[in-house]
């Protein structure tokens, strides 16, 4: 099995990240990502958190030594389950695979917290387990190591485009506080 | 906005987004937890259910669920349930 763990700061406050969370595709950085889909949300009459669960549908090129054992498709689906909490600000995010998971099953963790010293900022936290499934179970290290790789090249792409969907995000909500200016001229 | 697993499903999911991201913003994150949004969120969901189902998904997705328990009212695997959420 192998392990990643990340930590990223976002220069935004909580709130706006986990609202542009649900706006992150598409990303012109994450064209592998090709839809995503709601299939159940509700809120917690409760506690008042909000939990969804998604499909995301992904196209990925495999490594030819690998797609010789899987096959030419490259459409793959991951199902996430998360939880908001508005009153702790915090999102956490957990997905895994649903396909090819007799060659490889990776299990990722995200969290979404306030920042602890800076209320303006957002902590991101990234964790993933990549195991290699019974098929390959001969080649678990070459496997994993490829995954690896793959997962933290996507995890980089992943952040920098999710920092644009941020930037974006703040110059809409921005432009809709913003009062509307006259721009005709008042002279005769 | 991001694109359906089902192309047909796009509008109906598009037409859902808009509404969520909306009430996200503008309430859950200001305190008020009434839920809205459900009648498209129902629509949407019965044709992203059909799609996965053409595509062989939905047991997959059985399984995955089986692991994660998802606390959900509804499963989204029963015809037309009321969605109580």
């Amino acid at each position: 099995m192998k392990l990643f763990k990340s930590i990223h700061n976002f220069n935004y406050e909580w709130s706006l990240v986990s609202a542009a969370n649900w706006q992150k595709y598409p990303n012109e950085n994450c064209p592998h990502v090709q839809h995503v889909d709601v299939l159940n949300r509700f809120v917690d009459p409760e506690t008042g958190t909000l939990t969804t669960e998604r499909i995301i549908t992904v196209d990925q090129k495999v490594p030819s030594l690998l797609r010789r054992i899987l096959g030419a498709d490259t459409t793959q689906y991951v199902h996430e389950t998360s939880t908001i909490d508005p009153k702790t600000k915090t999102l956490s995010m957990k997905s895994k695979n649903l396909t090819l998971s007799n060659l490889l099953t990776i299990e990722e963790t995200i969290e979404y917290t306030e920042h602890p010293e800076d209320p303006q900022q957002t902590q991101f936290t990234q964790q993933a387990a990549i195991s290699a499934g019974s098929l390959v179970s001969r080649w678990s290290g070459i496997v994993e190591e490829l995954s690896l790789k793959r997962f933290k090249d996507n995890a980089a792409v992943g952040r920098e485009g999710f920092c644009k969907v941020l930037e974006r995000f703040v110059v809409m909500a921005e432009a809709q506080h913003k009062p509307v200016s006259s721009t005709t001229d008042t002279t005769s | 906005m991001s694109s359906s697993v089902g192309a047909h499903c796009t509008e109906l999911k598009q037409k859902y987004d808009t509404c969520f991201n909306k009430w996200y913003s503008e309430k859950f994150l200001k305190g008020d937890t009434t839920p809205e949004c459900e009648d498209l969120f129902k629509d949407y969901r019965a044709c992203v259910m059909i799609t996965l189902k053409e595509k062989g998904i939905d047991k997959l997705l059985a399984e995955s669920r089986k692991e994660t328990q998802f606390p959900s009212a509804s499963s989204g695997d029963e015809e037309a349930g009321p969605n109580s959420a």
